[in-house]
């Protein structure tokens, strides 16, 4: 029984069994979501690749690295509030705050830099655990309560800055984010760390299983004995942290603590790169390896548009345009090979 | 009727003292007192609302309730906890089936809890996961070859979910196992070794509480049957004593009276033709339907009923043959186009599929007639609520105003909102499937007269139903299907149960090519 040994549950599998072992490989790659972004990132790499060789130099490489490292992180962290079946609108928006706390607690209340980074970190946690709170006691719908979170971050980032950047923060901050391990920016290690992590936790732990199948049927696992609550918070807690993480990056990157930087949109791309690699905004499923892949695929399009010299001002139509691309593909990927998702 | 107590040598399983549950201000469980013993299958039934559900969920905790105390094997439950309940023994079969569809068979059967013979505590052990759900699903006669371990949930049938969720208590070793009409989504040899599970539970010592809404299936099964009307306790018979008869006296609180259909059928006017039509799992089929006839479809699931329904209402698109509407060709492309030729159709699924439950009556039955109701493309409050008064008291809606939310009613009432949107567009053809799935005794009888009466105004009434009892008390021709055939049509006179079942059941129509 070789199908035994594949974790992934397809309803391909009795046909394939009869079938060459090729096909029955090629079928349930077909019809695992995953493969279709995995196969679109390698595409959209060489494509762009052949056509502006500096596309694939190192240096640009790195400076994907380091964008990779922000989107994929939130993406991650959205993502696992998602599989609860809930929403994380706030990441972008406590990004941008977390960085400017983290600048304000360095710069003006004279803590170093790792206190600093700490403590703006447990002020997200707190933050993670508030939205867990509402949403689980107080049944705020999660679309709301993290849009407030979203509004009043923005807010206190420019309140606490009155609109002006905060520079002069600690040049441990900068080493972060341009600190090389080999000739892999750190960030990016990171990212992969934290991808690894994820995956192990939510394929591997009782914990992680108990995510999926809250997002997939919370009634159902709240009868099954499973605490529905701790695992939607803990989800929330995990997206506002890693949130606190980029914030951090981000002052490190651009040396300064911007006060604009929660407004820049990244809980919307988080969304879509969590979308593209096979999650359900309707909860209970997705995996990380998909998740991953999908903010690759953005970072590889948005990057090889100003590789390509595409005018600044089609490049957002270009994006929306692939993103459309990308999910009609997908459906037509889920009808021919009958995978029933997202319904 | 009080309850009859006799002194006792049977081992007591649970017990519950001066238990109340109130929502708002109905009380929907009252129960002074109540033991359930060991070794027996103790069957419950009652009308919808009677507090079989309320009963249910205080035992499994749940529903909290406002008062009272519940023992279990002789040690308090901590009232409104499933883990404290779960821990003692009690497991329940629900009909909601509680199964998360985007993960495996095994990892549903094992939900929140780990494998018992895996050491590991943090990591998932799948190996031990998918070993131990196979043995639950043998023992209850589900083999692997039926249902593998890996496959998703959500791609298994409705009675393959149900039996998972009987595995999946079974599995728990149960000390009190609860039944929630557990045979309603299942075929009858499902549903024969759901009820042989019960049995052998009960033979090895372990308490099983049944609630049936099959009442021959209660009787047949239990050692005692309970019934509550308004959330109390009316009667506790003894197999011997509880005829069919009773149990309904008893739960409706009064002599339910039958009555067969006054509607004659118009056997000059033949209102709907359908030749060779083939569908997606149906077909080919022939049936006719004359104005003012009633035309029951029956069939064990998964026969084509509902699929025929669908495909003449236009909701599943038809591959081959014809239709005839009124003598006109039909050919539905969508719900819309039969709509717009004179279809209505009730769909099985009342709060689903049919009504906006938040919403005020007068919204719920005017929205297919907003486009009549409209002057010149506006709608005005006025108009909209006139026309709903209209249409309610036409089909008689037990409200204080229209403008109170449908959910506020009670199953019966609410279906009859549902009828009335359907007769308010006028229709030629009456589609149900499942008219009375979830109503209760007293609403059946209800909807089996708005339905005759439909027939009587002229309609043609094409009406699926897994209750035989119902098809044969109120159809003018049963057409019995299997393996998507129509493989009988038989008058009114000469049904039986027997005829029908021999036909739906039989080794099918592809076997020997029989075709009515």
């Amino acid at each position: 029984m070789t199908a035994q040994t594949t974790l992934e549950p397809s309803p391909q599998r009795a046909e394939s069994r009869a079938k060459s072992m090729v096909t029955g490989v090629l079928r349930t790659l077909a019809s695992s979501p995953e493969a279709g972004v995995v196969t679109a990132c390698v595409l959209v790499f060489v494509c762009i690749g052949l056509a502006a060789p500096n596309y694939t130099h190192v240096g640009n490489l790195q400076v994907m690295g380091r964008d990779l490292a922000q989107i994929g992180i939130l993406a991650i962290g959205e993502s696992v509030v998602i599989l609860t079946g809930g929403i994380d609108l706030s990441v972008g928006g406590l990004a941008g705050l977390a960085g400017i706390l983290a600048a304000w607690l360095n710069v003006h209340e004279k803590l170093s830099a790792p206190v600093s980074i700490v403590l703006t970190l447990l002020i997200c946690a707190a933050v993670g655990f508030w939205h867990g709170a509402m949403v689980t006691k107080l049944g705020v719908p999660p679309f709301i309560i993290t849009l407030v979170t979203f509004t009043m971050s923005q807010g206190l980032a420019l309140a606490i800055t009155t609109g002006t950047p905060i520079n002069d923060i600690s040049p441990l901050f900068s080493r972060i984010s341009s600190f090389h391990v080999g000739n892999v920016p750190l960030p990016a290690v990171i990212f992969v760390a934290i991808a690894i992590v994820a995956w192990f936790v939510l394929e591997r732990t009782y914990i992680g299983r108990q995510v999926y199948a809250v997002g997939g049927n919370a009634e159902a696992s709240r009868l099954a004995g499973i605490p529905v609550a701790r695992r939607k918070t803990g989800a929330y807690v995990a997206s506002a942290m890693l949130a606190g993480i980029v914030g951090i990056l981000i002052i490190g990157r651009m040396n300064v603590a911007d006060p604009s930087i929660g407004s820049s949109g990244f809980e919307l791309t988080a969304i879509a790169a969590a979308v593209i690699g096979g999650v359900a905004l309707t909860g209970g499923e997705g995996r990380i390896l998909g998740i991953a892949a999908g903010a690759v695929l953005l970072e590889f399009i948005t990057n090889g548009l100003l590789a390509l010299r595409v005018s600044p001002y089609d490049q957002q139509m270009v994006q929306g345009g692939v993103l459309g691309v990308a999910v009609l593909a997908d459906r037509l990927r889920a009808r021919r090979f009958g995978a029933q998702r997202r319904q | 009727m009080t309850v009859a107590n006799e002194p006792h040598s049977r081992a007591v399983s649970a017990r519950l003292w001066g238990v109340q549950k109130s929502y708002g201000p109905v009380r929907v469980l009252d129960i002074p007192e109540l033991e359930i013993y060991a070794g027996e299958v103790t069957g419950v039934v009652g009308e919808n609302g009677a507090g079989k559900s309320t009963l249910i969920g205080t035992l499994s905790g749940s529903v909290y309730p406002d008062s009272g105390e519940i023992e279990i094997g002789g040690v308090p439950l901590a009232v409104g906890s499933t883990g404290s309940a779960a821990h003692r023994g009690v497991a329940l079969v629900s009909q909601e089936f509680p199964l998360v569809g985007q993960l495996s068979v095994a990892e549903n059967m094992l939900l929140g809890r780990r494998p018992r013979v895996s050491k590991r505590r943090v990591l998932v052990d799948y190996r031990a996961q998918r070993a131990e759900a196979a043995a639950m699903l043998k023992e209850v006669g589900l083999s692997p070859k039926q249902v593998s371990v890996n496959r998703q949930v959500r791609t298994l049938p409705v009675p393959t979910r149900q039996m998972l969720e009987i595995a999946k208590a079974w599995g728990r070793e149960p000390t009190l196992l609860i039944l929630d009409e557990p045979t309603s989504s299942l075929g009858p040899v499902e549903a024969k070794m759901v009820l042989g599970l019960a049995r052998t539970l009960a033979d090895r010592g372990g308490a099983v509480l049944f609630i049936g809404h099959r009442l021959d299936e209660v009787r047949a099964v239990s050692d005692r049957v309970l019934v509550l009307r308004n959330g109390r306790l009316v009667a506790d018979l003894q197999p011997a004593e509880a005829s069919e008869e009773r149990l309904i006296r008893e739960m409706v609180g009064a002599e339910f009276a039958r009555s067969g259909a006054k509607a004659k059928p118009d056997h000059a006017r033949v209102l709907f033709k359908a030749e060779g039509l083939t569908a997606d799992g149906l077909g080919p089929v022939d049936i006719e339907l004359q104005a003012g006839e009633i035309l029951g479809v029956a069939g064990l699931m998964g026969s084509g009923r509902s699929r025929l329904i669908h495909t003449v209402a236009g909701a599943q698109p038809a591959t081959g043959g014809s239709m005839e509407l009124a003598g006109r060709s039909y050919w539905p492309r969508g719900p819309a186009d039969g709509t717009a030729a004179g279809i209505a159709l009730i769909p099985e699924d009342r709060k689903q599929q049919a009504l906006v439950l938040f919403a005020p009556i007068h919204s719920n039955v005017t929205v297919s007639i907003l486009r009549k109701l409209a002057s010149k493309g506006i709608l005005t409050p006025k108009r909209e609520r006139n026309a709903a008064k209209k249409i309610t008291a036409d089909v008689k809606v037990r409200m204080q105003s229209v403008d109170q939310p449908v959910g506020s009613l009670s199953g019966g009432n609410q279906q009859r909102v549902v009828f009335g949107r359907a007769f308010a567009t006028e229709p030629k053809l009456l589609l149900l499937d499942e008219p009375t799935r979830g109503v209760d005794v007293g609403a059946k009888a209800e909807i089996y007269e708005l339905i005759d009466r439909a027939a009587r105004q002229g309609m043609g009434v094409l009406v699926a139903s897994s209750e035989l009892e119902e098809l044969l008390w109120m159809c003018h021709r049963i057409v019995v299907m299997n393996q998507g055939l129509v493989v009988d049509v038989i008058d009114r006179e000469d049904a039986t149960k027997e005829r029908i079942m021999t036909a739906a059941a039989g080794s099918g129509p592809r076997a020997t090519g029989a075709l009515a």
